[in-house]
């Protein structure tokens, strides 16, 4: 427990920047809302004028993006790839930093398994996503209240929000399985910052093309929220597939780091 | 009793070079000194011990138990020092301390407050502020303050002024008489020499001797260094006991074991300009070895 809160600890800063940073990116959209909803007719004409390849890349539905729960949406995109960013960087910063900071050697000479390290750490930066997201959610639902027009599903609007931990949860786990490969990333937030981008990119490329096996590519693309707010439910096969990304990295890891030779720097 | 036995214990990596058959025992109480060059395997060895690399073939046990395998249990009783300390910056020597100790299940205030105090440590201040020796200093204590009965040190005196190291040996006295049992790794033969009862010489990833330091200092070579006003035959000095004799231009320099009145004698006898005797480093001592392999 006691690396569990030590890390927590270390954790705060970034996680209370992050979360600030992430309902301000709600903040910004939803505001703009109002304006928007009022001037729906001109704005479905002139985005009705963009290519549909285009508008399905950005994420644009034009059925429902004059409602709350759509504009939302529209917006969670964004908010969910820098949230991706926050969790990528926590997960790659789980081995390497120790590495980095040259206190593997402190911790790992301490009457403590590798495993349960692992597993602490893994709690933590876990509960520092939980935190954010919690706090976001609680924030983005108060702002959008603000600033609907007509009432809307709060379990929908939930449903949609929670889409941005499950993604944070897939890239926390991609960050640590490659931060148990890499013998030496030298800084955390370029491996992440390329790693999420590639993927997010990976993600509009699938989009164009209407393709739905393509969606697996990218785990920007695993949570439709077109699908959501009509089915207010998630789409299992991705679900799953999100789910075993996770498993597998994470298992992966625990054999990886269990095994692996930590060298003096 | 042996607190650490290693058996043939084999490590190779891809291009830096490992350790190669290292075999060797450290008895309860004792203190054992690990001395080589850098580079030599001392700790690639070290780290065996503690579990954070793996071996390739051969075996270790401490305190009778697989250092792989009772890897958590043993390390409740293992301080370790690595020779360069690095900790979360971002925190102060106090919380880093309470850190450490939070591994151990024992209150380890006192100890901490007893060994600050001693090696005159600061434990109010931020890491990020300290000097490498402060640094060390916390080094230092993190590694002592649970009273573990085996400690491991790796070249810990680097970055210690001459004062502290003096303190710092007294310390190592003090948890020794106590009865701790303590691995000192360094590449200076002097402080090995100060400390240790036994030494482990290693070279090139294997061990060349296991001695006891009194027969080392038996073996008590010089190094004499002498330079003449006109160039001499660098035979003059082939007397019984001189070693790697060596001319360049008008200095002649060479090992010497035995009665040192002897080379005295010899070199009243000519025109000296300057003169030399010291104790031989490392590398000269290996080179005795060696010859004596060869």
């Amino acid at each position: 427990m006691n690396i569990f809160f030590h890390e927590l600890k270390a954790y705060r800063k970034s996680t209370i920047i992050w979360t600030f940073s992430l309902i301000m990116v709600a903040l910004l959209f939803l505001s703009m809302f109002p304006s928007f909803a009022k001037d729906a007719d001109q704005f479905k004409k002139l985005l009705a004028g963009y290519p549909l390849a285009m508008r399905k890349a950005i994420g644009l539905n034009l059925a429902n993006i004059f409602t709350i729960l759509g504009f939302y949406s529209y917006s969670l995109s964004f908010t969910t790839l820098c949230a991706a960013i926050q969790a990528m960087n926590l997960g790659t910063g789980i081995v390497s930093k120790e590495v980095g900071e040259k206190t593997a050697d402190f911790l790992l000479t301490k009457p403590v398994t590798r495993t349960q390290i692992l597993t602490s750490k893994l709690l933590a930066a876990f509960t520092s996503l939980l935190i954010t997201n919690v706090v976001y959610l609680i924030a983005a639902n108060l702002i959008a209240w603000q600033v609907k027009t007509v009432d809307f599903s709060v379990k929908k609007f939930v449903l949609l929000s929670v889409t941005m931990l499950f993604i944070q949860v897939i890239f926390l786990a991609i960050g640590i399985i490659i931060s148990v490969i890499v013998p030496k990333i030298k800084s955390v937030l370029t491996v992440s910052l390329a790693t999420v981008f590639a993927f997010y990119f990976l993600g509009v490329f699938s989009e164009t093309s209407g393709d739905d096996v393509k969606r697996y590519i990218s785990p920007f693309k695993y949570f439709d929220n077109t699908y959501i707010i009509k089915h207010a439910s998630y789409e299992g096969s991705f679900l799953i597939a999100g789910a075993i990304i996770v498993v597998a990295a994470i298992a992966a890891s625990y054999m990886i780091y269990t095994k692996k030779d930590i060298h003096a720097v | 009793m042996n607190v650490i036995e290693i058996n043939n214990l084999t490590k190779t990596y891809g291009k830096s070079r490992g350790i190669t058959d290292i075999s060797f025992n450290v008895e309860q109480g004792e203190i054992f000194g690990f001395i080589g060059p850098n580079g030599a395997g001392k700790s690639t060895t070290i780290r065996t011990l503690l579990s954070l690399i793996y071996p390739t073939s051969g075996s270790a046990k401490i305190f009778g138990k697989d250092c792989i395998q009772f890897a958590p249990e043993i390390k409740k009783e293992i301080g370790y020092l690595p020779s360069e300390v690095f900790y979360y910056d971002n925190m102060k020597v106090k919380d880093l301390l309470k850190y450490s100790a939070s591994f151990y299940k024992k209150d380890c205030s006192k100890r901490i407050k007893e060994l600050a105090e001693m090696m005159d440590l600061d434990l109010n201040k931020k890491i990020d502020d300290l000097s490498l020796g402060n640094k060390k200093k916390v080094g230092i204590v993190q590694g002592l303050l649970h009273e573990p009965k085996l400690i491991i040190l790796d070249e810990p005196t680097s970055g210690l002024d001459p004062l502290m190291q003096q303190k710092f040996f007294e310390l190592l006295e003090e948890e020794n008489q106590k009865g701790a049992t303590i691995l000192f790794s360094s590449h200076i033969l002097s402080e090995v020499q100060r400390l240790c009862n036994r030494v482990a010489i290693i070279k090139e990833g294997k061990i060349v001797t296991v001695e006891k330091i009194s027969t080392l200092q038996e073996n008590n070579y010089k190094k004499f260094k002498v330079e003449t006003k006109s160039a001499l035959a660098p035979e003059y000095f082939n007397i019984i006991g001189v070693n790697n004799l060596q001319a360049k231009g008008n200095v002649i320099s060479f090992l010497f074991k035995g009665n040192i009145n002897t080379v005295l004698k010899k070199i009243a006898e000519i025109e000296v300009v300057n003169l030399w005797i010291e104790e031989p480093d490392l590398e000269e001592i290996f080179m005795h070895y060696y010859e004596k392999e060869a």
